[in-house]
């Protein structure tokens, strides 16, 4: 036939949707973003019985009256791409609540097949279905189907193309019948709408609008606009709350529940009366009053630890190899040459893209670990045990794995702030997190904290740089909530799916598809800014004389009567000196400089000032930056000569107060662009970044000058 | 107009005689029928053949009889209808019982929504107006038994005043007959009899499950106190209590 349909998957969260996407179409897929929101679409491709279909991966939603951003972007998907066919997967071991989306579709008129997916775990807990029964209640074919076991998939598949070659006729009866009373409030309505129709009509099956509008949705109000409707729909609402006692809006629900229920009495048998399933035992012990916490503190320890213990070997391999590329490519020119293409792609590119890909393995690990307790079931959990502390600071259960990220990175910490339905939850998490001491931060501490403190303090300092961080996200999410993000808090209803044994492959396909997002997203940023910085730092060069000074002096040393060892030294000594000098007379040196009296109060000088800047494209930058501006060459933050340095210009108060600083001020150019992507607008992102330099320095200058005076630290 | 829904009368009370005993006995047969509505067997079969047709009930002859969600709204309708008028006859006209179920019995039918409207309407004003009340209806009482004599008029003025006052300052209190989600202690269950949780919440939790009528167990309460897992229609949900202070719940 050749013929080419569009496929929707809809369903629940948790009823194996995302499984039964991957089996149809292998790895045939792409994700992208839906526009405007940071809704993950996914699409793939299938060719069965010659017909060719595209698939789409709705977002799971638990119905389309659009409460989510998930629910939202699943229903204008529905209302505006009109598909072809809409699978509806069902969890049939929880079949009452996953009908009641179903019937949603049914009553909106799409051309539905239903999958019972899961139906060996029904089957286990003894529940029996009269598919033909069940079927001619609802109006559609049913497929039972087992998704991680791929049962089921060509049966789906014919079921899907039989629906999809059946011809069109707009249904004769209606789907739930809501009692004598909505159903005049629904034909004065639909009545309504015919006499002030459009030209064109609407692009909806009447009823279903005439439904929808009863049940207040918002949406679709703004379609209305006709005063006639709008008056009928509102005269209507309020006889049926005068008649109820409630928002219509409830009563139809249960109505529909209503229907569900019923056709379930009929066509569902329990055999086997089992109270308490494996699920509700595990969950006994894991959310438990007592033992809950403490399981749950394990667990986050643990994924850290999988995160940077494993994640260990696999960095030392990428150092190396970007190492001995750099080694490599720097060969391609004589020795000693200073061609800027050759520092271009060594110092900026190679060390850039390294800079970036060094991370992966964390990243991609602590997504793993993520997918896990996610699939699991665990994450739902963690923000049942957090939520009220959580709800404390005026955040969401939800809110606390994301900020837990944040201690490994911010860029996968604001990445998984999706998870909150609620903008405002959402935005205030996004603009705390970077307040969580992100890894990259570590170097500066461990080159710091040995560097000033006697051995005793050293483990405090570093617990109170982690506290402060934490007392001051707790205080910023607070303010935030009370101010620009004010309003009332997002109530918590929240399922807590069955404890479920995740496949191999599907965690995997989600650590990939994040890391993936994480790649392009913080990749090409910080590519762009290690250029930038490489430039920053290299231009202008050194005038001609200055360095024929300096090429001088080293003729000199080469000239003089001494052993190679002591010239090789006293050349290295000559070299540093040029780069230092170099450094300073870059715009990095100048920028530094020009903000020095601005960095003063706080303690700093323009070197300071220039590894901050460079702590801009990631915040472990700045040891490698101090180490440049102090010409000790290559430094990292076990550099011992970098360390007497630091002792020798500074005191133990301006190396607290370096800490503070890095710790709260502008988080790096990736998670602003991540942050910017995230939350849809660059103000937001311009808030975070400025909000927070200014509340570091505002806090770095109070406990420096209160050192200062109270002679603390000197 | 006439909605397409509409049934006669004779209907409408057999569909809400159904519902009833099958609330009540989990299963309804057509004697059960026949003896509360006091007609004969024959005239049961026939009334339920026909509904049976229209798609109310599942009906064949010696089954058990089952409502259909058309008949199942069907009754709920009636039965708010009759509800609403019995309410209005004891509480407002403060007719017998035995009377007033007996009248609200015949006119459930055949009030049109208007006037339905204007019962719930007076109802709720006799309740809210100060100048009505309790000592209000009490005084119609007393006005009819005692051919309508009208003495202490100015004074009755000055004590509702008087008593507006004394309820501002006290704020009020109602009598409570059932519990509230949040009240419950793991373990215990109950039917869930209304939802009063605001705005998109409200409805929201509604989708769930969590509607009239449904069962709920408390299953556990969080670490910290809060929120807590509640078990409804085969899962579990977590709300907080302050949600959970919303609903209204019938132990059992």
């Amino acid at each position: 036939m050749g013929k080419k349909i569009l496929v929707a998957l809809a369903g629940n969260p948790n009823s194996g949707k995302t499984t039964i996407f991957n089996n149809l179409t292998g790895m045939k897929q792409h994700v992208g973003n839906y526009p405007g929101v940071t809704v993950e679409r996914k699409e793939g491709y299938c060719i069965h019985k010659g017909i060719e279909m595209r698939i789409v991966d709705l977002p799971g939603a638990y119905s389309l009256s659009a409460y989510s951003v998930e629910e939202a972007v699943a229903r204008n998907f529905l209302v505006n791409e009109k598909p072809d066919v809409v699978v509806s997967i069902i969890d049939s071991s929880n079949l009452e609540r996953n009908l009641y989306l179903a019937v949603q579709l049914m009553e909106f008129g799409a051309p539905l097949v239903m999958a019972f997916n899961m139906s060996d775990e029904a089957k286990a807990r003894g529940y029996q279905f009269d598919l033909e029964k069940l079927s001619g209640a609802f109006f559609a074919p049913i497929v039972e189907t087992v998704g991680h076991k791929q049962q089921g998939m060509d049966a789906l598949l014919d079921a899907i193309v039989s629906v999809a070659e059946k011809e069109r006729n707009p249904r004769t009866r209606a789907v739930v019948n809501y009692g004598r009373e909505i159903e005049e409030e629904i034909s004065n309505v639909v009545e309504a709408l015919k006499s002030e129709a459009p030209p064109g009509g609407y692009p909806y099956d009447l009823r279903w609008l005439a439904v929808t509008l009863l049940e207040q949705d918002k949406e679709i109000e703004k379609e209305i606009t006709t005063s006639g409707v709008k008056d009928r729909v509102s005269q209507g609402i309020a006889r049926l709350q005068k008649f109820f006692g409630e928002s219509p809006s409830t009563e139809i629900a249960s109505r529909r529940y209503g229907l569900i229920s019923g056709a379930c009495q009929e066509a569902v048998r329990s055999t086997v009366e089992r109270r308490h399933t494996t699920s509700d035992k595990i969950d006994n012990f894991l959310t438990n009053r007592i033992l809950g916490l403490p399981i749950f503190l394990v667990m986050m320890y643990l994924v850290f630890m999988l995160t940077f213990r494993l994640g260990e070997p696999p960095m030392g391999w990428i150092e190396s190899f970007f190492a001995f590329s750099a080694e490599k490519i720097s060969a391609l020119w004589p020795a000693g040459s200073e061609s800027a293409v050759k520092s271009l792609l060594i110092d900026g590119i190679i060390n850039g893209v390294g800079g970036v890909i060094v991370f992966l393995p964390n990243i991609f690990l602590l997504f793993l670990a993520i997918a896990f307790l996610e699939d699991s079931g665990y994450m739902a959990r963690a923000a049942f045990i957090m939520d009220r502390i959580m709800h404390k600071i005026g955040l969401h259960g939800k809110s606390f794995m994301p900020m837990l990220i944040g201690f490994g990175c911010s860029i996968p910490a604001i990445m998984a702030t999706r998870s909150l339905e609620n903008r405002r939850d959402r935005l205030t998490t996004m603009m705390v997190i970077p307040l969580m001491s992100c890894g990259a931060r570590l170097p500066i501490y461990s080159l710091i904290i040995p560097a000033f403190f006697p051995q005793a303090w050293q483990a405090p300092m570093l617990w109170l740089i982690y506290s402060i961080g934490i007392i001051l996200a707790v205080i910023t999410a607070k303010i935030l909530r009370m101010t620009i993000l004010k309003g009332e808090s997002v109530p918590l209803v929240m399922e807590l799916p069955p404890y479920r044994m995740p496949t191999f492959k599907s965690v995997l396909l989600h650590m990939w598809e994040r890391g993936w997002l994480y790649l392009r997203k913080a990749g090409t940023v910080i590519l762009g800014i290690s250029i930038l910085l490489w430039a920053m730092t290299s231009y202008p060069g050194l005038p001609e004389d200055h360095l024929q000074r300096f090429e001088q002096q080293r003729n000199a040393v080469t000239a003089e009567n001494i052993t190679q060892e002591q010239k090789n030294e006293r050349i290295a000594s000559i070299d540093n000196s040029q780069a230092e000098a170099a450094i300073e007379y870059s715009i990095m040196g100048r920028i530094g400089r020009g903000i020095e009296p601005l960095l003063k109060p706080m303690g700093f000088d323009w070197r300071i000032g220039t590894a901050l800047i460079g702590g801009l494209a990631a915040k472990e930058v700045v040891v490698s930056q101090l180490g440049i501006v102090y010409s000790v060459g290559e430094a990292d933050e076990e550099s011992e000569s970098l360390r007497n340095k630091l002792i020798r210009n500074y005191s133990p108060l301006i190396g607290f107060a370096i800490m503070l600083f890095t710790l709260i001020s502008a988080p790096c150019m990736a998670t602003f662009a991540v942050t910017w992507k995230e939350s849809g607008s660059i103000r937001w992102a311009l808030l975070q970044f400025g909000g927070l330099t200014a509340l570091a320095y505002l806090i770095t200058v109070v406990v420096f000058q209160t050192g200062r005076l109270m002679g603390v630290g000197l | 107009m006439t909605s397409t829904y509409a049934v006669s009368e004779s209907m409408e009370d057999y569909l809400k005689t159904i519902f009833k005993v099958i609330n009540k006995q989990h299963v309804a047969r057509p004697k059960d029928i026949a003896k509360i509505l006091k007609v004969s067997a024959p005239s049961v079969t026939g009334a339920l053949r026909s509904l049976a047709e229209k798609e109310f009930i599942h009906y064949s002859p010696y089954d058990l009889i089952t409502l259909t969600q058309k008949g199942e709204n069907a009754a709920k309708d009636v039965i708010r209808r009759h509800d609403v008028l019995q309410n209005f006859f004891e509480k407002v006209l403060l007719v017998e019982q035995k009377e007033a179920d007996e009248v609200a019995c015949r006119m459930e039918h055949v009030v049109s929504p208007n006037i339905m409207d204007r019962f719930i309407s007076f109802i709720e004003f006799l309740e809210i107006c100060p100048r009505a009340g309790e000592k209000w209806i009490s005084g119609f009482g007393y006005y009819c038994d005692h051919d309508g004599k009208l003495d202490n008029c100015e004074k009755c003025i000055e004590l509702t005043l008087e008593n507006l006052r004394e309820k501002k300052r006290k704020g009020g209190n109602e009598a409570m007959v059932v519990k509230k989600l949040n009240e419950l202690e793991p373990g215990n269950k109950g039917r869930v009899v209304k939802v009063a949780v605001s705005g998109e919440t409200g409805r929201r939790l509604v989708e769930m499950g969590v509607t009239a009528g449904t069962m709920v167990e408390i299953e556990k309460v969080a670490p910290f106190g809060d929120p807590i897992d509640i078990k409804v229609k085969g899962y579990h949900l977590s709300l907080r209590k302050e949600e959970a202070a919303g609903i209204t719940i019938e132990p059992v």
